[in-house]
């Protein structure tokens, strides 16, 4: 009995054969993918601050505004990545229960999580996680407000530079805003299955 | 079919005129205009009598047999070397790039690639051929121009607005959803009557929300469908060929 | 004469329905043109680019297929091929069986619904669920998606308020946030008690064996960090040769599918999940699936096996707009379905021969590819072929061409008939039988026959010189 890795590679070959030549690869030049916005960008926070807004994420400079924006959503019970949780800390009044463990059990008791992100890309208003810099997957994703902490010296500014430094990581994620879709009817609803409201905290 | 290696004319301006089915069977002032506004700009306007049909119809059909048949009885009739000028985008279209198509595998490929690089739409010719690209005379009137689909991929529309616009008392409005097909389509219209009408009907709706007195095509198969669906609402709408518009430019100017 | 399917299904198209397919789809095909040309500076270039690439890719699956197969495994990842649709539903479950494994959840991807996946892993006894809100929908309607990537444009609120007040999901509620809200806490609990995760793959990069998912909702990163056994089924031709190309694509994909720069989700797999994450996937499989494609590269419609499933030919398809995506009786809708479901459908090309005729060969969907695909010549080839194979759904409603072309290769007769033809401005030709002008006549007039009168001009100018022929312009000819 023949494997269907070798039906489908015979096939292949034979499907191929009579091709007089074979269509080359071309190269291309990354600067035909990077938009116009992006080109001469002078500040890569300015302009991935300004993309975030056009695709409704939040972008925040300080602990003080991410405490201002869950206070206001009514978000006090949340998730905090252990190795960030020690620069925030002081900044949460004690009206917040913080955790350092995401408990799947207790999945929908966390309204928030906070996450490291790896890198972000500018003219995307892109976040970057990846499996090794993100404690945990679901952090990230399930709770309705997702905080991903970012450092200015990650900010790359076009996607062809991301995708050249694409880590070796088994998992790495673009998140580009909050959650969203537009099945029923083509109208705009946020926070699907994940976020609902996508953060962006800049911490130098 | 590369259009940047195409067939130009030689000094004494001599080409042939592959006047078109349509134009044989019912636009016969498209086709005479065509002829003035070719003589006008010094051209030896030759028209090989033996002309028929470019073959499209059996090529989109689907029965290529009889499509090659025509194709080589229109390669026989356009023998030589001269540029073919065509007052159609989509017959021009047939012969530079449906023909190529259904002559893959067939031995004489390469005339129908020599008539191929030899065949040009009226717009493109005068401008791209010519290096014509601004008409004298005047034409006193608000005109849409219907972008043909088969001029997609060419330069013909943007020829034709070049043209349009430099006539004086002309004035061109745009159409909205522009890209989008009148219905046409060749036996189309007969075979998906029911999508085919809903296609113009919408068509009409841009064009008559634009306004213009006439609505101008490089192709006279769109004006077809479309003038005969607004006739049968009762609400008739005033097409004409490009060339027409040209020609009539000339007259009112003094020029012919 | 007998009609064309496509046309009578337009017909009796709901008027809501075809107003909510027209109208989303040209919004949809506005906003993309938009972005394309306003963002890129060379949009077109990047179409051209991108279509060499993928054919590049399609030309030499032979060599990129072994490769790929290496990549993923070096990154761990359990390598399946699957000839046909059995073969990949029988891949999918003895993975589950393996596992033990009966709970599955399911991000949207096209070659499961090719391989009909859902219905034969509910028969083996696996509770099988969509996780997109659209293809969700339609599982619990019983019906089929009829967009690439708006399953369920045909669908108003009140139907699907219906339908989640008939499933449990809570009164009846037809507003849209509500509706989301109600699929969202449904569906986390089945994440959560899901054993595997099924999805698709938009790319996979020979260069690494990246697997690249793009979604907006974030349903597939949910089957990816809630369960611990990642199968992806993965059309063999979804393949790009380097990493870098991925910036080319992914520009192009969410901004022809969705009119966005990049989809909220765009994630890069390289096998399963590292060892100090707590969450996803212990486990990685990719079954790579043929289900007909190998037929598709052995034809002249190779260039077909370019796409990228952005759907941006439907949505600027004026017979799309009219017809929705049901009428295309297949997985595929519109342009790109017209060409694809015939072939993929193999010996049953027949059933589906009529699909190639769908279109006024106007060009659009090529003119808005991503990857340049020259969908309207594809279309002609596949004419070609449902005539010389005699399909009935081939030849209904077109006119025979036998005669036409007799004439039209005989001058001589042609010039006859050109005069022999104003005998139809006589004629009540509503009642004429010929089909193809009943078919014309029935809504729209006919131009007066002007047979010769263009040739009697020429000639009658040639012998009187060009002044006279000005003066005999008026006078009647023929």
């Amino acid at each position: 009995m023949t494997s269907g890795r070798d039906t489908i590679l015979s096939r292949v070959r034979s499907a191929l054969a009579p091709l007089p030549r074979r269509a080359p690869l071309p190269d291309w030049e990354s600067e035909l993918v990077v938009m116009r916005q992006a080109r001469g960008a002078v500040d890569p926070w300015t302009l991935f601050a300004e993309r975030l807004r056009g695709v409704n994420g939040t972008p925040l400079t300080s602990a003080g505004e991410l405490i201002t924006l869950l206070d206001r959503g009514g978000w006090r019970h949340g998730y905090c990545d252990p190795q960030v949780w020690p620069k925030l800390a002081a900044a949460f009044p004690t009206s917040f229960t913080v955790e350092t463990m995401f408990d799947r059990a207790r999945v929908d008791e966390f309204q928030f999580g906070i996450t490291r992100a790896s890198a972000a890309i500018a003219e995307t208003g892109t976040l970057v996680l990846t499996d090794d810099g993100t404690a945990s997957r679901l952090a990230a994703l399930a709770p309705w407000v997702h905080i991903a902490v970012l450092a200015r010296a990650d900010i790359f500014t076009d996607v062809p530079q991301a995708v050249a430094a694409l880590p070796k990581d088994p998992n790495v994620i673009w998140v580009t805003g909050p959650s969203k879709t537009a099945d029923v009817e083509g109208i705009l609803i946020e926070g699907v299955h994940g976020p609902g409201v996508q953060v962006a905290l800049l911490i130098d | 079919m590369d259009l940047t290696q195409r067939v130009l004319p030689g000094p004494d301006k001599r080409v042939q005129l592959m006047a078109t089915c349509l134009c044989d069977a019912f636009y016969d002032d498209a086709a005479r205009a065509t002829v003035e506004v070719l003589e006008y700009l010094g051209c030896n306007v030759e028209f090989p009598d033996g002309q028929t049909c470019c073959g499209q119809p059996a090529f989109n059909g689907g029965d290529w047999p009889a499509s090659r048949k025509v194709v080589r009885h229109t390669l026989q009739v356009f023998a030589g070397d001269l540029p073919v000028v065509v007052p159609s985008g989509s017959c021009a279209a047939m012969v530079f790039h449906g023909a190529p198509l259904e002559f893959e595998h067939e031995a004489d490929l390469p005339a129908v690639q020599q008539l191929a690089r030899r065949t040009w739409e009226l717009a493109d010719f005068i401008v791209h051929a010519l290096g014509v690209t601004t008409w004298p005379g005047r034409f006193d009137g608000t005109i849409a121009l219907h972008r043909a689909c088969h001029t997609r991929g060419t330069k013909t529309c943007e020829a034709a607005l070049a043209l349009l616009n430099s006539i004086a008392g002309l004035k061109v409005v745009p159409v909205g959803e522009v890209e989008q097909c009148c219905g046409f389509g060749g036996t189309f219209s007969v075979s998906f009557p029911n999508i085919s009408t809903s296609m113009g009907a919408l068509k009409l709706e841009h064009v008559r929300a634009a306004q213009p007195d006439i609505l101008v095509s490089p192709d006279m198969s769109c004006m077809m469908h479309l003038a005969g669906l607004a006739a049968r609402e009762g609400r008739p709408l005033r097409t004409m060929h490009l060339a027409q518009i040209l020609r009539d430019a000339l007259k009112n100017g003094g020029q012919l | 004469m007998a009609v064309q399917p496509i046309d009578q299904f337009a017909k009796n198209l709901r008027p809501d329905t075809r107003a909510a397919v027209h109208d989303g789809s040209k919004i949809g095909h506005e906003k993309r043109t938009r972005l394309l040309f306003d963002h890129l500076p060379d949009a077109n270039r990047l179409r051209v680019l991108a279509g060499e690439i993928k054919q590049h890719v399609v030309e030499n699956l032979d060599t990129y297929l072994p490769q790929v197969e290496a990549a993923l495994q070096a990154n761990g990842v359990k390598v399946h091929w699957a000839a046909d649709a059995t073969a990949a539903n029988e891949a999918v479950l003895s993975i589950l069986r393996a596992r033990g494994a009966t709970k599955i959840v399911k991000s949207k991807t096209m070659v499961s619904e090719e391989t009909a996946l859902e219905p034969f892993l509910r028969a083996a006894g696996v509770d099988c669920l969509e996780t997109d809100l659209g293809e969700f929908i339609v599982q619990i309607a019983h019906d089929h998606p009829s967009h690439i990537v708006k399953p369920i444009i045909h669908k108003n609120r009140r139907e699907i308020a219906t339908l989640f007040e008939q499933n449990g999901l809570g009164a009846y509620n037809d507003d849209p946030e509500t509706i989301t809200r109600r699929a969202r806490a449904f569906l986390r609990a089945k994440y959560l008690a899901a054993d595997v995760g099924l999805t698709g793959a938009n790319f996979v990069s020979v260069e690494s064996g990246r697997l690249v998912l793009v979604t907006n909702e974030g349903n597939s990163r949910f089957c990816l960090a809630a369960t611990k056994c990642h199968i992806a089924m993965v059309g063999i031709e979804k393949l790009v040769p380097r990493d870098r190309d991925l910036g080319l694509f992914l520009n192009l994909l969410a901004r022809s599918a969705t009119a966005q720069q990049l989809t909220v989700y765009t994630e890069f797999i390289n096998g399963p999940k590292s060892a100090a994450q707590p969450d996803g996937p212990e486990e990685m499989h990719v079954i790579l699936v043929d289900n007909g494609r190998t037929t598709v590269l052995a034809s002249e419609c190779r260039e077909i096996l370019r796409c990228i499933r952005c759907g941006a030919c439907l949505n600027v398809c004026p017979v799309y707009r009219q017809a929705s995506g049901h009428a295309y009786r297949s997985v595929y809708p519109g342009p790109v379905g017209a060409v694809l479901s015939p072939l993929l459908a193999g010996e049953r090309f027949p059933e589906l021969a009529d699909l190639p005729k769908a279109s006024s060969l106007c060009g659009a969907c090529n003119e808005v590819c991503p990857v340049n695909i020259p969908i309207p010549d594809l279309l002609l080839r596949l004419r070609a072929k449902g005539k010389a194979e005699g399909a009935p759904l081939a030849a209904a409603g077109t006119p025979p061409m036998g005669a036409w072309a007799l004439l039209a290769s005989q001058p001589t007769a042609w010039k006859a008939a050109l005069l022999g033809g104003k005998l139809i401005n006589y004629l009540p030709t509503k009642l004429l039988p010929i089909p193809a002008l009943r078919a014309w006549e029935a809504k729209r007039e006919l131009p007066a026959w002007r047979g010769g009168a263009f040739r009697s001009w020429l000639k009658h100018r040639k012998s009187a010189g060009p002044q006279e022929a000005q003066k005999s312009q008026n006078e009647p000819t023929l």
